[in-house]
């Protein structure tokens, strides 16, 4: 969190960076979508020229604002793409497929670009600028040297001496000709009759570096950005949008938190004083907290709304991607998109990014058949991959599914056997074959291909969706296609979570993590070998005590009391967690836990409630982690 | 007292009967100790977290981290909390109350014999009204990345 006064103008670029970030990644958004469209256009032979406008808007945009902010390279990749869409729009060049290929190319280099300008990663090098895709058709002719493409002024004062050696209007006018374009020539009469005229070019040289350009009767000046001439500039459309920093988003969230935290503790102290207090005061006091209680939650929701990004920008980036992987596959993918204007919270969506792209990677590259494969297994020749977002209560799904061939279950079998994974004999249900392709380095596939083998694995995907306390679900069927499903909560800044105690201590557990609570009698715990097991709902659940990974010891512990477990994971995963009691049941306020030093596993944040002190909040996926680790250990495995 | 040039303003706390300083300007705020919540598996010097300025942070122990038993906090226990490049930290000690200007000419280089005490976290030794005081280098006084074997009882 930045103070006030730390915002002074030491960081104002870094802050206008921020802006040139965002509005970039805005315009290269509405490109996607613009891009994608027209690519279906121009296989259907029509071109919807709005739709060109668009593009060259955006375009516009960029190259005027990477201007301003000195990015270059960036500058003159839009001008470059800029300057294809105005040939296209012009009707000098026809927009084929191959030139769409090359937009997108171009696309996804600026994109790659601007990420690592953000990230201060290594720069991708810019491709030559005869990359014929991007090459306007009539930037080559008749222009020298392959620098960027600059705009000068010149002025011409013509005198007699200059004349008389050779130099007067026409013969400038012809020289700039040969290097460039005139864009603009205005003639001016100065004081005592004496005329002179400015000129704007465009090229190619460097004329700031060639001494001719500057000398006697002439002066050149380069120029900055000179907006299109050819055609008005495109106006901006005003927009009521306002950027707001994450930052300060979770600060009001916190505020907001803070207040749901002190109207818990007012509706106690409500009911408490309807003892002391006569009825009609007292039921005025309680409709008014009624009232805020109501009030609170609308702001609560309201604040809520602001950080939610509806998840169609992210469904337009995997449509890229998976055109691109179809291309070079030569596989035929039609994409159904569903509920793209389901919301999610912007934190959640930039770190659920990579396992969605890798689910759809897989869908395309080993859930798809090829066109040939699908016409003889009676399918047709176009594979569909469907991506689908619901809400459904303080939940988002999100489905990734394909009609392709689905997993070779024998094949997963027989590997996981070979490894020791599964004993033989066991069954392989969806559950267990998905927690199998989720294992460390157990793939099906040995060779790394290059759409799906690099990047994120399926066990990052599983654990990533896990550490946003969501959960992952698959189900397949041979010839049928596949089908993942990511669940996660709407947001993560709140949480309703279970208020334990354990030897004193207090912790916050998400309640999504949690599948039921009990409570246990001492004596209902068996040992099995040197594990502990209760025998729960006709299986043995394995008991893992949070006092022992915590190393927590207290007087007032006592092994022959009675004690709480919440259940967590389902099937074979399922794990008992015990803690001393359940003491309370809570929305919480998320906060991160920034400072490495006390990063410690089993431990996902902090929040408070409402007395200030720091409770911590469990990670219930990683403790489940810890205790199939120690359970493996124990075993000798 | 005016700042003059050549002079820096510390504040000083108490350890196990030891005067030290650190500059007023890494110094966020000083407040009382109320609770400390402790955080399982961390390494010893870490006294848990605490919420200071919005941000959960770690507390260390200066006890623990200079060599000292530990005692329970009482009335004047504090927590000093150092920003260090934005990185908020939180040191507790035995007790914190004075705000004082140190010229340099009092400030001197630690003779060598020192170095066996609070080491390399010190950054000179002042004296001032026949009192000694320990200038902390805060940067390696908070940088206790070489303690993480301390933690070598993380759950197997």
């Amino acid at each position: 969190m930045t103070t006030p006064d730390s915002e002074a103008p030491d960081n104002f670029g870094e802050q206008f960076l921020d802006d040139y970030f965002a509005e970039c990644d805005e315009h290269i958004a509405a490109v996607r979508r613009h891009l994608l469209a027209l690519d279906q256009q121009v296989g259907e032979g029509r071109i919807d020229s709005a739709l060109l406008d668009e593009l060259f808007r955006s375009f516009h945009t960029i190259k005027g604002i990477s201007g301003m902010v000195g990015f270059r390279e960036e500058e003159q990749l839009a001008h470059r793409i800029e300057d294809t869409l105005r040939a296209v729009r012009q009707g000098d060049v026809s927009l084929n497929v191959d030139r769409i290929d090359g937009l997108i190319e171009s696309v996804a280099l600026l994109d790659r670009r601007l990420a690592a300008r953000r990230s201060t990663a290594p720069l991708p090098v810019l491709p030559d600028e005869d990359a014929a895709a991007i090459q306007p058709p009539d930037a080559a002719a008749g222009t020298a040297g392959s620098g960027p493409l600059l705009t000068f002024s010149i002025e011409f004062t013509p005198t007699p001496a200059l004349a008389e050696r050779g130099i007067n209007i026409n013969s400038l006018r012809a020289r700039m000709q040969e290097i460039g374009e005139i864009l603009k020539s205005t003639p001016t009469v100065k004081g005592q009759g004496e005329i002179s005229f400015q000129f704007q070019v465009r090229t190619h040289v460097d004329l700031m570096a060639r001494p001719e350009w500057n000398s006697e009767g002439v002066q050149t000046k380069a120029e900055a950005h000179v907006p299109d001439i050819h055609r008005p500039a495109p106006k901006v459309a005003s927009s009521n949008v306002v950027r707001v920093d994450l930052v300060r988003l979770d600060e009001l969230i916190r505020i907001v938190g803070e207040m749901v935290t002190s109207r818990a503790r007012m509706e106690d102290q409500v009911k408490q004083a309807r003892k002391n207090l006569p009825s009609p005061e007292w039921r005025a006091m309680f409709e008014s907290a009624q009232t805020m209680a109501r009030q609170l939650r609308d702001l609560r929701d309201g604040v809520m709304r602001v950080r939610m990004v509806q998840i169609g920008e992210i469904f337009d980036r995997m449509q890229f991607v998976v055109r691109d992987m179809a291309r070079e596959s030569g596989k035929r993918v039609i994409v159904n998109v569903i509920g793209q204007e389901t919301e999610i919270d912007k934190f959640l969506i930039e770190r659920l990014m990579d396992p969605l792209l890798h689910l759809v990677r897989n869908a395309v590259s080993h859930g798809l058949e090829r066109p040939d494969e699908r016409r003889s297994a009676g399918k047709p020749p176009e594979g569909r991959l469907t991506l689908r977002a619901t809400t459904i209560g303080e939940k988002v799904s999100i489905e990734i599914a394909d009609d392709g061939r689905g997993i070779d279950v024998e094949r997963v079998a027989e590997r996981a056997r070979a490894t020791g994974l599964l004993a033989p004999g066991v069954p392989l249900d969806d559950a267990r074959l998905l927690e199998l392709i989720c294992y460390p380095g157990f793939s099906t596939r040995v060779e790394a291909d290059r759409e799906s083998g690099r990047g994120v694995g399926m066990d990052v995907v599983k654990s990533t969706v896990e550490a946003l306390t969501g959960t992952l679900s698959f189900s397949t069927q041979t010839d049928q296609g596949s089908r993942f499903c990511i669940e996660v909560p709407l947001t993560l800044a709140m949480a309703d979570a279970l208020i334990v105690t354990v030897c004193g201590q207090t912790y916050a557990v998400p309640q999504l993590t949690v599948r039921e609570v009990f409570e246990v009698e001492p004596s209902a715990v068996r040992a099995l070998e040197r594990n502990e097991m209760i025998a729960h709902r006709g299986s043995a659940l394995p008991l893992f005590r949070l006092s022992e990974f915590f190393k927590l010891t207290e007087p007032h512990h006592s092994r022959d009391r009675r004690f709480h477990v919440f259940v967590t994971g389902t099937g074979n995963n399922a794990l008992g967690i015990a803690v001393d009691r359940i003491v309370g049941h809570q929305e919480i306020v998320v906060r991160t836990i920034g400072d490495s030093l006390v990063q410690v596993p089993g431990i996902a944040g902090a929040t408070d409630l409402g007395d200030e002190k720091v409770v911590l909040i469990l990670d219930v996926p990683a403790l489940r982690r810890s205790a199939l680790q120690e359970r493996m250990m124990r075993t000798g495995n | 007292m005016p700042q003059a040039t050549g002079t820096e303003s510390f504040i000083l706390f108490e350890i196990a009967g030891t005067t030290y300083a650190v500059r007023s300007s890494v110094v966020q705020q000083v407040q009382m100790i109320e609770h400390v919540t402790p955080v399982p598996n961390a390494i010893p010097v870490v006294e848990g977290v605490v919420h200071a300025r919005g941000r959960v942070i770690p507390a260390l122990n200066l006890r623990v981290r200079f060599g000292f038993p530990k005692v329970p906090f009482d009335l004047r226990s504090r927590l000093v909390v150092i920003n260090s490049g934005g990185r908020l930290v939180g040191l507790v000690v035995d007790t914190a109350r004075e705000f004082v200007f140190i010229p340099d000419t009092s400030i001197e280089v630690p003779p060598d014999g020192l170095s066996k005490l609070s080491g390399k976290y010190l950054d000179g030794i002042a004296t001032i009204k026949e009192r000694l005081i320990l200038i902390l280098n805060i940067e390696q006084v908070i940088d206790v990345s070489g303690l993480e074997d301390m933690a070598a009882e993380l759950p197997s």
